[in-house]
């Protein structure tokens, strides 16, 4: 048993699969969980885990990135089948993924990603050039009036490129790497190899749901037009926003494999935690004030609430970078989530929260427990809301929210799944309060959220409030 | 069975991966044997040199004097991936140590068969390591088996190469003591000698059973052995067809473009493995930094 572990571990030191088969399974093991609590564990996107732990192939790898050297840097279209094909890219994404489905990897498969992903250079300067004119149809130095042919970060299957446009914006270029699609379209097909890394790496999952999430993922990452599309919607909506900067498209320099933005300027996510706590919690609000926002009136909620992907500036304003994994949901989608926040926050009403429950499919119907139970479990996920008054986020709060998902002994979770739509939101949830309480914001986030409710609307709470509502105001008056 | 003659496959990759790194130099004085130009540097970064490794064991193994040197000398049974480790280390030396390291190991090595003697026991011949005969089958074993690897899942290379990868590894052999008239310098000669020592192999108990063990190594974890799987298949559906026969194995189903891309996954993520072992992706930077300076631009 011993050697049979020992050879497991030293076999994947590289794979990230199948050492997270051997760490997490024997930490799971004891607790094979049913479809339901799997759904649970599902739940549970972008944990704690999000900052430098987590390993990012396909999103903004950027200040390591910029650390390799040039001379390594992939020439040709083979370079980068040799260096993400064979099923590489594919096997960061799972891991990607396993790291916010199932808790987070153990150190030895987080290096292990991590290697995987420092072995990924970036494009050389002429092949990145080559991948514009392909999709420009003509090269950057004529595309652009200035093109840095030097990327500034790593991207999403790709790198960022500065460059200022003909009519003089100073623009990041996303350029994806060539052939990648076609590789990674081929590694996809391979059902049975997959099937496989996804069973050693979240062993406790639905593994149907994770190839049908990992295949949405991916081929949403592949085709840069749907998150200029996502982006550009936001940028749209919070046009003029007092805190709220998502950078513009420019749609005609704009591709499948190529998103043209507005350049942004900021600080980096370390370097507001060296700033003022009362920034902090600025910067904290206006975070929260983007997320809710979106998700109730634009419908669009963000999957990817990484540090990595903020920009802050003093006095709370925040640009928001990289819409690559953006969910848009139907009011009828959301209803049930205000009904529930409503039911427990607003109405007090337990029975009433616990059939929102059943309603939405978040609860089976009928389950063998009391009431009171089933509020003391879930309540935790509206403890900074249910009552009204400042309350400070801590990374303490943050853990306790994720180590609630992970409480699979609790008679409570074996009765509870997430249905598929809103897999998703929960982890932008887990991910904002990760956030949220790296920084230790405080504020009246009841207030804030009941500004937001729709079924509310509840006067401004902050000053960011006043000037809100002072937006909203101009963008209704604009509409009318 | 095998179980009880050999110790388990245990740290396999992470001992073949600490090979590697150990064979490539941080700083070298000179370019070695071969150097950042040579086909052989291409040839050993390939994807496919895993299956290149299993399928050159597989025909080294049916020479029965080479088998029983190995069998009976080499603690093959007791330590079976020390040994294995140990092969690697000394193929990465000579192919990218300095000149003056890579003939030291290979004087290590010529030390060592001095000390190979014996009698085996099936086909009561005596054998010496040392022997040049022995030493070019295993040579060539393993050059055919990197072409015939590379070509069916690695990246392939073109006839003139084949045949200038041929006669680069020629240094090899002359490094262990075959004479350099022996050794083969093209494809073609190299078909002609493996053709010509046919006759004598065969598969013996000790090489039926050491390769039953490598096939299956003892203490895989069940989903490690299925990419082990597709290297085993990968290795055994490159052998000529005689060699399957004489170990018996059925004919595996052909290689379509579908299943030869399966096999390319499977050692993609056996690659990723290694990858992430210490030292490993330092080391192939310096390999790809000194092949991309020595590239004619």
């Amino acid at each position: 048993m011993k050697s049979r572990r020992l050879l497991a571990t030293t076999m994947t030191g590289g794979a990230a699969a199948a050492l997270t088969l051997v760490l997490l399974r024997r930490r799971l093991g004891p607790l094979r969980l049913d479809r339901g609590r799997a759904a649970l564990r599902l739940f549970v996107r972008g944990g704690v885990r999000y900052a430098a732990s987590a390993p990012r192939l396909f999103v903004a790898a950027g200040e390591r990135r910029q650390l390799l050297r040039e001379d390594l840097a992939l020439q040709t279209a083979e370079d980068v089948a040799g260096t993400l094909g064979a099923m590489k890219g594919v096997m960061m994404k799972i891991g990607q993924m396993a790291s916010y489905v199932d808790g987070g990897l153990s150190p030895a498969v987080r290096r292990t990603l991590a290697r995987l992903q420092d072995s990924v250079p970036p494009m050389s300067p002429a092949l990145a050039a080559a991948v514009v004119e392909e999709e420009l149809g003509v090269p950057p130095e004529r595309a652009f009036a200035r093109w840095d042919p030097r990327p500034i970060a790593a991207a999403s299957i790709g790198q960022v490129h500065r460059a200022v446009t003909l009519d003089g914006r100073a623009v990041a270029v996303k350029v994806q790497y060539p052939g990648i699609a076609e590789t990674i379209a081929a590694d996809l097909r391979n059902v049975a190899l997959i099937r496989r890394m996804l069973r050693i790496a979240a062993p406790a999952q639905d593994v149907d749901a994770l190839l049908s999430e990992l295949r949405d993922r991916i081929g949403e990452e592949l085709d840069y037009r749907r998150e200029a599309a996502s982006q550009h919607l936001m940028a749209a909506y919070y046009d003029g926003h007092p805190t709220i900067h998502v950078p513009r498209i420019i749609p005609e320099l704009s591709t499948r494999r190529l998103i043209t933005s507005e350049l942004s300027g900021g600080a980096r996510f370390a370097e507001l935690a060296t700033w003022p706590q009362h920034e902090r919690d600025l910067a904290a609000e206006t975070i929260y004030r983007f997320v809710f926002r979106a998700l109730y009136e634009v419908g669009a909620f963000n999957g990817d609430p990484h540090p990595g992907n903020y920009l802050f500036h003093r006095g709370g304003k925040v640009t928001f970078l990289d819409f690559g994994l953006v969910r848009h949901f139907t009011s009828a989608e959301l209803q049930p989530l205000l009904q529930m926040a409503r039911t427990i926050c607003v109405e007090h009403d337990p029975e009433a929260f616990r059939a929102s429950l059943e309603n939405a499919g978040f609860l089976r119907p009928g389950a063998p427990l009391s009431t009171q139970e089933i509020v003391e479990h879930l309540a935790v996920f509206y403890d900074t809301i249910r009552e009204p008054g400042p309350v400070t986020i801590t990374s303490d709060y943050a853990s306790s929210v994720v180590r609630r998902f992970f409480d699979l002994r609790s008679p409570v979770a074996q009765y509870i799944a997430v249905p598929r739509s809103y897999v998703i939101l929960q982890r932008i949830n887990l991910g904002l309060f990760a956030v949220l309480g790296e920084l230790s914001a405080t504020a009246d986030w009841r207030a804030i959220a009941e500004e937001i409710w729709p079924f509310v609307h509840g006067p401004a709470a902050t000053p960011m409030g006043q000037a809100e509502a002072a937006w909203r105001a101009r963008r209704h008056a604009i509409a009318a | 069975m095998t179980a009880d003659l050999y110790a388990t496959a245990t740290g396999l990759i992470e001992r073949s991966a600490a090979a590697f790194v150990s064979g490539v130099p941080e700083d070298p004085a000179d370019d070695g044997l071969f150097g950042p130009a040579s086909v052989a540097w291409r040839v050993s970064a390939d994807l496919a040199s895993p299956v290149a490794g299993l399928r050159s064991l597989l025909m080294q193994a049916l020479h029965p004097l080479a088998m029983a040197g190995v069998d009976q000398h080499s603690g093959w049974r007791r330590d079976p991936v020390g040994r294995l480790a140990a092969t690697s280390a000394y193929l990465a030396t000579v192919t990218f140590g300095e000149r003056a390291v890579a003939e030291q190991a290979a004087a290590r090595v010529r030390r060592i068969h001095e000390h190979v003697r014996g009698i085996d026991a099936v086909t009561g011949r005596r054998y010496a390591a040392g022997d040049p005969a022995l030493l070019l089958w295993v040579h060539a074993a393993l050059v055919q088996s990197s072409l015939a690897a590379g070509r069916a899942f690695g990246t392939p290379l073109s006839a003139e190469d084949s045949d200038r990868y041929v006669a680069e590894m020629m240094v090899a052999a002359e490094l262990v003591g075959v004479p350099r008239s022996l050794v083969p310098a093209s494809v073609a000669e190299l078909e002609r000698y493996v053709a010509s020592v046919r006759p004598g192999l065969s598969c013996t108990p000790a090489a039926r059973q050491s390769m039953a063990y490598l096939l299956d190594p003892p203490g895989l974890d069940e989903e490690i052995a299925d990419f082990w799987q597709d290297v085993r298949d990968a290795a055994i559906a490159v052998l000529p067809e005689w060699a399957q026969q004489m170990y018996g194995y059925s004919t595996p189903p052909p290689l379509t473009p579908g299943r030869r891309a399966e096999i390319r996954q499977s050692l993609g993520v056996l690659d990723a493995m290694s990858l992430g072992q210490p030292g490993v992706l330092e080391a192939r930077q310096r390999i790809m930094l000194r092949m991309r300076a020595g590239r004619p631009v």
